[in-house]
């Protein structure tokens, strides 16, 4: 089992630890729910350092970036981040992940990408990449194992920051990253996250991760800081209605059928894998020749139940899906899921001449009974970032 | 959370559940491991006041933010009595799991044989280390 390098501080903050994809991770602290409050209405602070990171340079970068997914790597600028699908042939999602351009281009140098990716996929997001690299002058570096990251996510995140010696003013924008000093220790602070909160991922060399983690929790005393385990992230990043890889997406569901339109770009000219697909699912190109085969929903419980991973849809008696994510909403106070209609499995029922909308009642199988949920709007809660 | 101690006279099953006869009657609820284990319960699914379980059938299921777990009955009987209060408030069984976050009464069909393969407390404990 692997082991970050803050593995000993969460000991000392008395983490419940679990195996997650092959590293030992804290699960929770206080409880799920009270970790989960805190990013709400505070601050709270994730050793995420199980993610992979992995930089991506060389002459051909960019024209290597854009063959590996369907966004439009060259609209980056210096310090400029999107959200990206690694796709295959089919369009299926490899693995999704962050690209940041960290350095610009100039006479002597070509840019420099970070993509950070999940831990559970990096071995195979590795092996794509370096399958994919044939014939371009590009390295792709591994460089998970030398990096710590940390999440300082919620409405306190900025002030906490600032307090750590970065101004407001200094702080990357939404969806953006910049090299600062961080109370004397240099690290790429970016601002994203998977909570649904303003807030920043901290990327920092091994070395420097215990003293920082030991800053920001004794500099966010004042703010209510709390640490934050995987747990709460889930109901976190559900409530904000993003995908987890694994559950909510996989090999065999394209970007268009996870309902990630929105992040692909539709008029860029470069070939990637699985264009000719995603196009024809998009419209934008031999609209019939590989239509959708499924439909990603968000839906909230009607009837007295959670509906869990796993968990049959129905709809007019029939099971027409499959639930990918589902928990109690620890915000809203509701339950609430994410799930797939199989349009296959939908064909016999009047689904099929009026795809799923935000209004439809669906009924939710859960230890062989069915209870009335309603399909509604990503996200559950929506986001506090507003910036 | 205050630390509540055991009920003198409990007994506890593998599971997790523990059972306090008094009048006939088993008052059945989850250990302080158990509750431990979950963490922050945000459901319970009760069973039907006049159904019967096996011993070790499932009863009820308590739910915690994560995941959903089964609950066995620790003896075989008729369910006579089930706390309401945890279907609008189940965060009392982590707040109280002895006393106030009970789960059901069961009126037991075979105690003394059930009850052999329950364990008290203290060993209880030591068994689950």
């Amino acid at each position: 089992m692997k082991k970050t390098f803050l593995h000993e501080q969460q000991l000392k903050v008395n983490a419940k630890m679990v195996p997650f994809a092959g590293w030992s991770m804290p699960v929770s602290y206080k409880g799920i729910l009270e970790e989960h409050k805190a990013v709400r209405e505070k601050v709270g602070i994730f050793d995420v350092s199980h993610m992979g990171e992995v930089i991506v340079y060389g002459k051909d970068a960019l024209v290597f970036l854009q063959k590996i997914c369907p966004q439009n790597i060259s609209r980056l600028a210096l310090g400029g981040a999107i959200y990206c699908q690694l796709t295959n042939n089919e369009g299926g999602i490899i693995d999704d992940f962050i690209t940041y351009k960290i350095e610009q281009e100039n006479e002597e140098n070509p840019a420099k990408y970070l993509l950070i990716m999940n831990a559970s996929r990096v071995d195979e997001d590795i092996n794509w990449l370096s399958r994919n690299s044939l014939g371009f002058d590009v390295v792709i570096d591994n460089q998970t194992h030398n990096y710590s990251l940390l999440a300082i996510q919620g409405p306190f995140a900025s002030s906490l920051i600032e307090k750590m010696g970065v101004k407001k003013e200094d702080q990357p924008n939404y969806f953006s990253i910049k090299r600062v000093q961080l109370d004397t220790v240099s690290v790429y602070l970016a601002r994203t996250g998977y909570t649904g909160e303003d807030g920043f991922e901290v990327l920092v060399r091994n070395q420097f991760s215990e003293f920082l983690w030991h800053e920001f929790l004794e500099n966010g005393k004042e703010f209510g800081i709390e640490p934050i385990g995987l747990g709460a992230r889930d109901t976190l990043r559900l409530e904000a209605g993003l995908h987890l890889y694994g559950q909510d997406m996989d090999e065999g569901t394209t970007p268009v059928e996870a309902g990630l339109s929105w992040s692909i770009s539709k008029n860029k000219e470069e070939d990637y894998n699985g264009r000719e697909i995603i196009l024809s699912q998009l419209g934008l190109k031999n609209k019939n020749l590989y239509p959708k085969k499924k439909q990603f929903i968000a839906f909230e419980m009607v009837d007295k139940a959670i509906a869990r991973h796993e968990c049959e849809i129905y709809f007019e008696d029939k099971q027409v899906g499959i639930v990918t994510s589902g928990s109690f909403s620890p915000t809203t106070g509701k339950n609430i899921g994410l799930g797939y209609i199989d349009f296959e499995k939908s064909s016999l029922t009047s689904l099929n001449k009026n795809p799923v909308t935000c209004g439809t009642t669906i009924q939710i199988m859960v230890r062989n009974k069915l209870y009335n949920a309603v399909v509604v709007k990503r996200p559950f809660v929506k986001k506090n970032v507003k910036i | 959370m205050e630390q509540r101690t055991a009920p003198e006279g409990i007994l506890c099953a593998k599971t997790h559940e523990w059972v306090l006869e008094e009048n006939d009657l088993c008052i059945c609820g989850l250990t302080d491991y158990a509750v431990e284990q979950l963490g922050d319960v945000v459901f319970v699914e009760l069973p039907e006041i006049g159904s019967s379980f096996s011993k070790d059938e499932v009863f009820a299921t308590i739910e915690s933010v994560k995941a959903a777990s089964e609950i066995y009955a620790p003896v075989a009987g008729e369910i006579v009595e089930v706390n309401e209060d945890l279907l609008a408030s189940p965060e009392i069984v982590n707040e109280d799991n002895w006393e106030k976050g009970w789960l059901v009464k069961i009126k037991p069909s075979n105690f003394s044989e059930d009850s052999a393969s329950l364990m008290e407390y203290d060993d209880y404990k030591e068994e689950i280390v």
